[in-house]
């Protein structure tokens, strides 16, 4: 499915009130692209993925994922469809068990999920569940309560749920926030590695610059709400709107 | 842990088997007979209501309801002449699981207090019923019904009939509640708990599932309802009273939160000390209120404590 649409976002607006978060954003995301959304603190980007993960309504504009219309899904129709999210601020089961976590997560996906056999049978998804929990360095972690692992582990933890979810579009709101340098420099070759390896697209909103040019295939930069540009990682370096937007704009 | 076959910690069994051979004790007489038949019913409804509090993460304010219709369930068709014990379960079933889909479909879409409240208010519209209007005898209830049968001709007339009767609801009530808790199900309504929105980020259809959790507590709930008109001969108004709903939960509190069998040795443990606190003293609520007390302040986990309840052992 490389290089197919599959994820089209016309002409997006959504208000709250009198603010519109969000104004006309239109792009496309095409298969196996790692897509990114970056723009400063206040820029929409929280919004836009709110809309395409359905926690929003768009005030206007169409959102499609793979041809289908998602306007007006709940989260957890989008989420069966294939796009998995994950949070900016950690969002996971807190005193359940790492390996736990990722299983009820696994199991959303089985056939017997939402069905009255549910009560009796069990999915197995254990090799799944360890897999992805090793990709992520946290094998030996699998029975800590996910309250008690480092904020690193805690954000690899959250990208696990999502992709324990088989997803065709990973959706990833600043996966690497809290993160140190280093830290971050290693998560981003990992996700980008495992991206790769699972076929997957990315959606990936990012403020911080340097964490998106080195992974990217395409960006867009979202400004109050508007998208100022978009283009290959070097076209946006040297964009003049871009960088009035990081460094003249910055501050209000 | 996760790989391991489903088996039931081997302390309940043991501790059924205590209570199987508990008429044997020399002191069981027949009041204390009947009092342990009140203790074990009030425990397996507290049990079932940890389903909700400590698994889903929902506390119901309306389980009195279900509780009040599954006794009336029962009385009415004993008062009618239908004496088989397994049509008067039945019957409680289909009652209360009508009213409960009832209540479940619209306290469901709410959280938190909202969803207290609204069970809260339905029961309160169903004890109004039955205590202001005739329909069912008004404050006196049904009174003076005919002992149930659990075979033709084999009538449940004594106490120590009654009292294993009880004890075969509540290991039924107990086995269903520790597969459901570590069902694909179970660990749904766990993951809802710990983080609602997550979880329909992941697909869950979340109402759905608490739904479920609302009808598994509440039918068995009923069923201990039905259970107690049998035993008393009557049904009243007061059993669907809140402050009943009230017990239930301090129940749960007090033998702890997500534990099964910790809300079944608080009912045991609250019942009792009702019973020998007022049979001394009138204001035996200010005693039972004071042990309360004591025991959230000084065993915030319960009687049974959170042991394994959050590491979700199978």
């Amino acid at each position: 499915m490389s290089g197919e649409v599959v994820l089209e976002v016309d002409f997006v607006s959504r208000s709250f009130g009198a603010l519109t978060a969000l104004s006309k954003v239109d792009f496309t995301v095409r298969g196996g692209q790692v897509f990114s959304v970056i723009g400063p603190n206040g820029a929409g980007k929280s919004t836009l993925f709110n809309v395409i993960s359905g926690l929003h309504a768009p005030t206007s504009g169409r959102v499609r994922f793979r041809g289908g219309d998602l306007t007006g899904l709940t989260p957890e129709a989008i989420s069966r469809l294939g796009i998995a999210k994950t949070f900016q601020i950690t969002n996971v089961f807190p005193k359940i068990s790492a390996f736990e976590n990722v299983r009820v997560a696994a199991q959303s996906r089985a056939r017997v999920s939402g069905r009255l056999s549910s009560l009796w049978r069990s999915p197995d998804v254990e090799r799944e569940v360890m897999e992805l929990l090793s990709a992520f360095g946290l094998e030996s972690r699998r029975d800590e309560l996910a309250e008690n692992l480092s904020h690193g582990e805690q954000r690899y933890l959250e990208i696990c749920l999502a992709l324990a979810t088989d997803p065709t579009l990973l959706l990833l709101d600043e996966p690497t926030a809290g993160m140190t340098p280093g830290e971050t420099k290693a998560a981003t070759t990992l996700i980008r590695r495992i991206a790769g390896d699972r076929g997957l697209t990315l959606l990936l909103i990012e403020h911080d610059m340097s964490v998106v040019m080195g992974i990217s295939d395409r960006i867009a930069v979202l400004h109050f709400g508007e998208k100022i540009a978009e283009g290959a990682p070097d076209e946006i370096r040297n964009d003049p709107a871009v960088i009035e937007a990081y460094l003249g704009g910055a501050e209000d | 842990m996760s790989s391991a076959p489903r088996t039931l910690p081997w302390g309940a069994p043991a501790a059924f088997a205590a209570l199987a051979l508990l008429p044997l004790a020399p002191f069981m007489s027949k009041y204390y007979l009947l009092l342990a038949f009140d203790a074990l019913v009030f425990g397996a409804i507290a049990m079932s209501l940890d389903l909700l509090m400590g698994y889903t993460g929902l506390v119901s304010f309306g389980h009195a309801a279900f509780y009040g219709l599954g006794a009336y369930a029962a009385a009415v068709l004993l008062e009618r002449g239908v004496l088989s014990l397994w049509a008067c379960l039945g019957f409680a079933l289909v009652v209360v699981g009508v009213y409960a889909f009832v209540v479940a479909y619209f306290a469901t879409t709410r959280r938190g207090i909202y969803f207290a409240l609204l069970t809260l208010i339905f029961a309160e519209v169903v004890y109004t019923f039955f205590r202001y209007t005739q329909t069912f005898g008004g404050s006196d209830g049904i009174q003076g019904l005919p002992e149930a049968m659990l075979l033709p001709g084999v009538p449940i007339d004594t106490p120590i009939k009654k009292y294993y009767l009880v004890l075969a609801y509540l290991i039924f009530g107990y086995v269903v509640c520790r597969l459901v808790v570590a069902s694909h199900f179970g660990r749904v309504l766990v993951a809802i708990r710990e983080n609602e929105d997550r979880a329909r980020f992941l697909g869950y259809n979340v109402p759905r599932y608490k739904m479920g959790a609302c009808m598994i507590s509440a039918l068995l709930t009923g069923l201990g309802g039905a259970l107690y008109a049998i035993r008393a001969s009557y049904a009243t108004p007061d059993l669907m009273l809140w402050t009943e709903s009230g017990e239930f939960i301090i129940s749960v509190m007090i033998g702890g939160l997500g534990t099964l069998a910790g809300p079944i040795v608080g009912g045991v443990f609250f019942t009792l000390l009702r019973d020998k606190v007022s049979s001394y003293v009138d204001w035996y609520f200010i005693v039972i209120g004071l042990v309360l007390v004591a025991i959230v302040l000084f065993m915030p986990r319960g009687l049974v404590g959170l042991r394994s309840a959050f590491r979700l052992r199978t």
